[in-house]
């Protein structure tokens, strides 16, 4: 109940669109993303920073949401999976996904895919060390990363030669 | 219809895969029903107390607060359940048997709120002695954690436990072929050895989560259940509500990988709806569902006879199975891990022996090929430490044993159905091609289980006005890409192409029963209900057809949209309008499988064998004992390939998976605590551990029972790996190690053993 806690205002773009929003000092970015922006494809799995399911990008990098307090992103950029893609224009991203198989629940994928996102940016053409040394704060249960990793393997060098 | 099979059906994109990559996919934990509150639970501290008293009066003088939950609401219901022994309390009654039970449970407006009122709910305990190890809790005088046993028959599993009251076993499970004494009395040499094999805890990335509508009478769940038929069941017998009443929904769900199969906390969140009157959304955080199931530890000791030429001539499996404080499905995993201990070997003379035990721990359940990885770790591991001490080449030492396609592993069983010697020669072949000369340490293994199938469940297909399909099952999508398989053998039975065909999510509402999803049954038992349902809807189609107008119904096929006949192609739709004088309505097709199917060749256990090869090159750091999985090459029979990349993304998920156990997962227990039951202290493998080539060998014999010839599989991928590492370590550095998992600790002092034994 939402008694007596002071609350604070904060103004980010989200996805690219101007928001802002009325929020306690406790609350965490991913349940102001899941609840009060209804974007549920920001996942919560661990709940405390080791897995990554819950990837956003806040300029640009990618970063936790389950252990992030919302009020640090006033001001700033906060890009999440709906943000990125649609199934009728897939980001090129979200299409190696596909092409590869390289998800099965999907419960890792749009983590997975933004943290990918954040180390493209970075680093358009990273080698396989770097793509397995980067992305190993998000976890996936289900596809022992083999087809992951062919995906981002697949991107870097498409990056590459173009 | 050649050219028309070869055009649908084939589409290797999933329909899942769009949604999921966009975020777009909505998980069991994103449901919203109007109303819902909110759910946490309170757990036990101890491992096992007695209650005295719970205060729940401050927590519900909370505002925001609407109900809580304890044991004393269940006076009046059917408090228990299970699925071999109804020996679990939907909520603690008066004791506690593991730290982690739930005891109280707060239902608010939100979670904050329900969260802040389990602070204020106080319980007072009164301690009783607690056992958290198997062996010790078979031991004389050990404390006793059911004085009942209270069992259940063909309820979930077929047949029943064997418990012995007044003790902690709750399945004692027996099996003698020959003569075993004899056999060890004449061998040349026998060999014992003991493994164990640690709790793993699933971590199915979504954790567990239902959100509950208790009514007056019915019940509407959308839970992340593997087996919503089980949920059903179990929910109708503890409120005494008809089946019919009870619905469960199950959206995309986060993984399972066994640990969302059977019952788990459905019966919890229905009864909190039930007290607050309202909906009820419980979420668990990841270290709840750590609390909420594990798979079953294992001590494992064999005894094997041998001839001098290297013969296996007997062998004596003993298995104790730590099952935790309630049995949930450990009955079944005990007779899995005993049989699957034997291997894909000839043994003439075979005694079998395994136990699971209650203790003070989480529960066991379900895990990707339940008790296969503890048998095959244990099985695996010595027929490499027979072959040295033999000296014999361990490949050779296999082939020499091994099973023919058509040979028994047990007289009982259904004979092998797979060509095991070809498959282990055809993955090392590959691992030689990919490694070329420079052959660091490897390890081989080989597996064959019987899977727990039970070939029960139904399908129901429906052919619309303008041709579009749609496929009722109860398969539930956990990733494995059964909808995927459901889409292509139907739109290959109507030929229809793949995109007019959808799945939607399961509804026990809609869609016929099925026992479940899981042991790789589902492409198998559903893929061939579905193709039964199509086959029904096309006989209908065409006998109309040819009533309509003329000829026999074997002159007309099936064809995209419509039907082709002698006189060129009629559409659904005028088919229908023809019928029913309105250009619309539908074809309803139905499809069963049960035990009779096949002219009863569906009777006859296993459905299936799922066989596994694996063949792996390990790194050893020798200062620190770090061992890395360079390259894997997993080879199944999967009889017939019905998505390539859904097939091998399943073998390379379990196979990291079962690295996962070889040298990483273990949850820990100390004074009845368990230690690392956070994601911080347990540590699942990463990117940068993956092996750094992975070559998945399918092989297609075509000749399983499910569509195409296709056997179910997802499940042996797993299995060789701890044995892999385990015998490449011993055959490069003389390190056995026998106790999983195999931590840099374990690995240095073997090194240094071995080191120090290699000197003298
Ligand atoms: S849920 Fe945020 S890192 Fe795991
Ligand atoms: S696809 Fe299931 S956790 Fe990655």
């Amino acid at each position: 109940m939402k008694t007596g806690i002071p609350t604070l205002d904060i103004a980010f773009v989200l996805n690219g669109v101007r928001v802002s929003a009325t929020v306690e000092p406790r609350e965490l970015l991913i349940d102001v993303l899941r609840e009060k922006f209804e974007l549920s494809g920001t996942k919560r799995s661990c709940d405390i920073g080791v897995c990554g399911a819950c990837t956003v990008l806040i300029d640009g990098l990618p970063a936790s949401s389950c252990s992030m307090i919302a009020a640090d992103v006033d001001g700033r950029e906060v890009l999440t999976i709906e943000g990125l893609g649609t199934p009728q224009g897939l980001d090129p991203i979200q299409q190696a996904f596909v092409a590869h198989g390289a998800l099965q629940c999907g419960f890792c994928t749009p983590g997975m895919v933004l943290a990918v996102k954040g180390l493209l940016a970075l680093n358009a053409s990273p080698t396989e060390d770097e793509i397995r040394h980067f992305l190993r704060g998000n976890l996936c249960r289900c596809t022992g990363y083999v087809k992951i990793i062919e995906a981002v393997v697949d991107l870097a060098q498409r990056k590459h030669l173009g | 219809m050649d050219s028309a099979k070869h055009l649908h059906g084939r589409t290797e994109i999933r329909a899942d895969y769009l949604d999921k990559v966009t975020g777009e996919a909505k998980f069991a934990s994103d449901i919203v029903v109007p109303g819902m509150l909110h759910g946490r639970i309170l757990r036990s501290t101890l491992p096992h107390a007695r209650i005295l008293a719970i205060d729940t009066s401050a927590a519900l003088a909370m505002p925001g607060v609407v109900a809580v939950l304890t044991g004393a609401d269940l006076a009046g219901i059917n408090a228990h359940w299970g699925l071999y022994l109804r020996d679990r309390p939907v909520i603690a009654i008066d004791r506690v048997r593991y730290v982690g039970e739930p005891v109280a449970a707060v239902a608010a407006v939100d979670e904050f709120t329900a969260e802040e009122a389990l602070d204020a709910i106080q319980v007072d305990y009164e301690s009783l002695p607690f056992v958290t190890d198997a062996e010790e809790a078979m031991a004389p005088g050990a404390p006793i954690l059911h004085e009942d046993m209270n069992k259940l028959k063909d309820f979930y599993f077929k047949g029943e436990t064997k418990a012995v009251p007044g003790t902690n076993i709750f399945q004692h499970y027996q099996y003698e072929n020959g003569d075993v004494d004899k056999a060890f009395a004449g061998a040349h040499r026998v060999f014992e050895d003991s493994f164990t094999f640690p709790m793993v805890f699933h971590y199915a990335m979504e954790p567990h989560v239902v959100v509950a509508d208790f009514r007056e009478d019915s019940i509407a769940l959308w839970s992340c259940a593997q087996s919503p038929t089980a949920v059903q069941k179990v929910l109708s017998q503890l409120f005494e509500i008809p089946l019919a009443k009870i619905r469960v929904v199950t959206p995309f769900v986060g993984g399972g990988f066994g640990g969302k199969a059977s019952v788990k906390i459905d019966p919890l969140v229905a009864a909190l709806s039930r007290k607050a009157a309202r909906p009820v959304r419980v979420c668990l955080s990841i270290t709840e569902s750590m609390l909420t199931c594990r798979r079953l530890s294992a001590h494992v000791n064999l005894k094997t006879a041998v001839s001098e030429q290297g013969e296996l001539l007997a062998k004596s499996v003993r298995v104790v199975m730590n099952g935790g404080a309630y049995a949930d499905t450990g009955p079944a995993v005990a007779i899995k891990s005993a049989i699957r201990a034997i291997g894909p070997y000839r043994i003439p003379n075979l005694r079998l022996e395994s136990m699971a035990v209650y203790t003070n721990t989480v529960p066991g359940a379900a895990f990707r090929s339940i008790g296969g990885p503890q048998a095959v770790w244990a099985t695996e591991s010595q027929m490499d430490m027979i072959a040295e001490a033999l000296h014999i080449d361990p490949v050779a030492f296999r082939l020499a044993n091994m099973l023919d396609k058509g040979g028994l592993v047990r007289p009982d069983l259904r004979p092998l159905d797979v060509d095991m010697p070809e498959m282990l020669k055809s993955a090392l072949r590959l691992m030689d091609a990919e490694a070329g000369s420079n052959a660091r340490a490897r390890g081989v293994a080989v597996a064959a289980t019987d899977p727990g199938v039970l070939p029960v469940g139904g399908a129901i297909v429906r052919l619309k006005a303008d041709a579009s399909v749609l496929v009722l099952a109860n398969t539930v999508e956990i990733g494995q890409g059964t909808h995927g398989v459901l889409r292509s053998v139907a739109a290959r039975a109507l030929s229809q192409p793949i995109e007019r065909i959808s799945v939607p999510a399961p509804d026990t509402d809609v869609s016929p029963y099925d026992w479940g999803t899981g042991a790789s049954r589902s492409s198998v038992v559903i893929g061939l209900a579905v193709e039964e349902a199509c086959a029904d809807i096309a006989r209908q189609v065409r006998e109309l057809a040819a009533d309509l107008y003329g000829g026999e119904p074997e002159a007309f096929l099936l064809a995209d949209g419509g039907v082709v006949g002698p006189n060129g192609m009629v559409s659904i739709r005028e088919l229908l309008h023809a019928l029913n004088g309105v250009d619309s309505g539908e074809f309803i097709g139905i499809g069963r499988i049960t035990p009779r199917s096949k002219q009863g060749a569906f009777a006859r256990a296993p459905l299936f064998w799922e066989t596994a090869v694996g063949v792996g090159e390990i790194e050893v750091d020798v200062d620190t004992g770090e061992v890395r999985l360079e390259r894997y090459v997993s080879a199944a029979d999967v009889g017939h390939v019905l998505n390539r990349k859904a097939a091998e993304g399943q073998d390379e998920g379990a196979a990291v998976q079962g690295l996962g156990h070889s040298l990483y997962e273990e949850l820990v227990y100390e004074d009845g605590q368990p230690i690392n039951a956070s994601m911080i202290d347990y540590h699942v493998p990463a990117m940068d551990e993956a092996p750094h080539q992975f070559v998945t060998l399918l092989v297609e014999s075509g000749d399983g029972p499910g569509p195409e010839g296709a056997r179910g599989m997802g499940e042996g991928g797993i299995l060789p790996v701890a044995p892999v590492i385990a015998n490449a370590l011993a055959r490069r550095y003389g390190a056995r190690i026998r106790d999983l998992p195999m931590t840099p600790e374990k690995v240095w002092r073997a090194l240094n053993d071995a080191k120090k034994k290699g000197g003298k």
